[in-house]
């Protein structure tokens, strides 16, 4: 039976596509068999992140309205084996999401995926709430920024009451924060908020955090998740990330500022 | 850099007052998650109440809500209409009442709030 992992976060714009598109590929590239899943409907960019947008045919309301099987809506990753993409549609809106659709999709998936990634959409509202409703683990992505801090404070509460595991009085969902967008050297002058402060804050888990990085808006740009791009400190951090997800024990990197060398001092390389 | 900045103390970074801030909006917000927040229901009955008695123009109702860090604060003032059959020089006197609760900052499940204990002060001033 596969695990639900639930991408969330309240505020928009905080990377939960970036976040979801890397952890899928990240527990393909492991050997798992993953899926990843657009729950942004109307809004559609998880193809476009995963580079599959002129492949999408059917899509995950296709599916929920019986118009497609799930088999033809799955697109199969062309780089990384394991991995397959569920697109949403660009066309309708968030009440397409039922909850007995969501839930019937969702088990089947289960029965053929060790992993199912939700992209949620951003607010509070129905699409971000069928993206969580059925989820096993949520992984909260935050920025370190007070409205991005809130929001996750408040989705935590939405998840600890509305949740079909909350509903049901069942094991709660586990929590994990991935602190995205990390600037160290903003940190070290005092003008950006620290892991331990956004930690403190929202009492949860630290699963990883991601530094800022160009390598990020580089990876959409061309269409690839950017875990694939082992160079980067993002790519490299989405790899922690999954690999302490996993239960393995890694230590967090790039939280602090690089002492650059004179050499690369002179060469100014930003990762 | 003026001689005099030496001995200033430097600001809060940016980053500490964000910490601050964040902690003092969101012990609030918690409270008002895991029960019901009886402030606005407070202010609105206590407004019925008052207003069986005397005829209450709603332009001279003031309500302030101060969130502190260590307790919150309901103020409401209320402007009392000046008797007919009262002297000429008579002033409008004011309702005044407020309702304090003490924050649970930083806890990350607060126990609700007792109303029983968060009256702290109130009752009818006149000013004269």
């Amino acid at each position: 039976m596969g695990t639900i992992i639930v991408m969330t976060s309240g505020k928009g714009g905080v990377g939960k596509t970036t976040s979801s598109a890397a952890f899928a590929t990240g527990l393909a590239s492991r050997g798992f068999k993953t899926v990843v899943i657009d729950f942004d409907v109307g809004l559609r960019n998880l193809d476009l992140v995963m580079g599959c947008e002129r492949r999408v045919v059917f899509d995950f309301i296709n599916v929920i309205n019986g118009e497609a099987k799930l088999h033809q809506a799955l697109i199969k990753d062309k780089r990384v084996e394991n991995l397959h993409i569920l697109p949403t549609s660009q066309t309708r809106d968030k009440d397409a999401l039922t909850k007995e659709g969501v839930e019937r999709v969702l088990d089947e998936l289960k029965k053929e995926f060790d992993y199912i990634v939700c992209d949620s959409p951003a607010g509070i509202e129905r699409g971000a709430l069928m993206a969580l409703y059925f989820a096993d683990h949520a992984i909260i992505v935050t920025n370190p920024e007070v409205s991005s801090v809130r929001d996750s404070d408040r989705i935590l509460g939405v998840l600890n009451s509305k949740s079909r595991r909350a509903e049901r009085g069942e094991e709660p969902v586990t929590q994990q924060l991935l602190l995205t967008r990390y600037d160290p050297e903003r940190v070290e002058k005092g003008e950006m908020l620290k892991v331990d402060d956004v930690l403190e804050i929202l009492a949860i888990d630290l699963l990883g955090v991601i530094p800022e990085s160009q390598a990020v808006l580089r990876a959409s740009n061309i269409g690839m998740p950017v875990i694939l791009d082992i160079q980067s400190n993002a790519g490299q951090a989405y790899g922690d990330a999954v690999g302490r997800f996993l239960g393995e024990e890694i230590e967090h990197r790039f939280t602090k500022v690089e002492k650059k060398g004179l050499f690369s001092r002179f060469l100014r390389r930003s990762a | 850099m003026s001689i005099f900045s030496f001995f200033r103390s430097a600001p809060k970074p940016s980053a500490v007052q964000a910490k601050e801030r964040l902690q003092i909006v969101m012990a609030h917000e918690r409270i008002g998650r895991t029960g019901p927040d009886y402030l606005p229901v407070l202010q609105q009955e206590l407004l019925s109440v008052i207003a069986k008695y005397i005829d209450i123009d709603q332009n001279k109702v003031e309500v302030k809500l101060d969130r502190g860090g260590d307790c919150s604060t309901l103020e409401v003032n209320i402007e009392l209409p000046i008797p007919e059959n009262g002297s000429k020089d008579a002033k409008p006197s004011v309702l005044k009442a407020s309702v304090s609760r003490p924050a649970n900052s930083g806890k990350k499940e607060p126990e609700p709030a007792k109303p029983s204990s968060a009256l702290v002060n109130g009752g009818l001033k006149k000013r004269s």
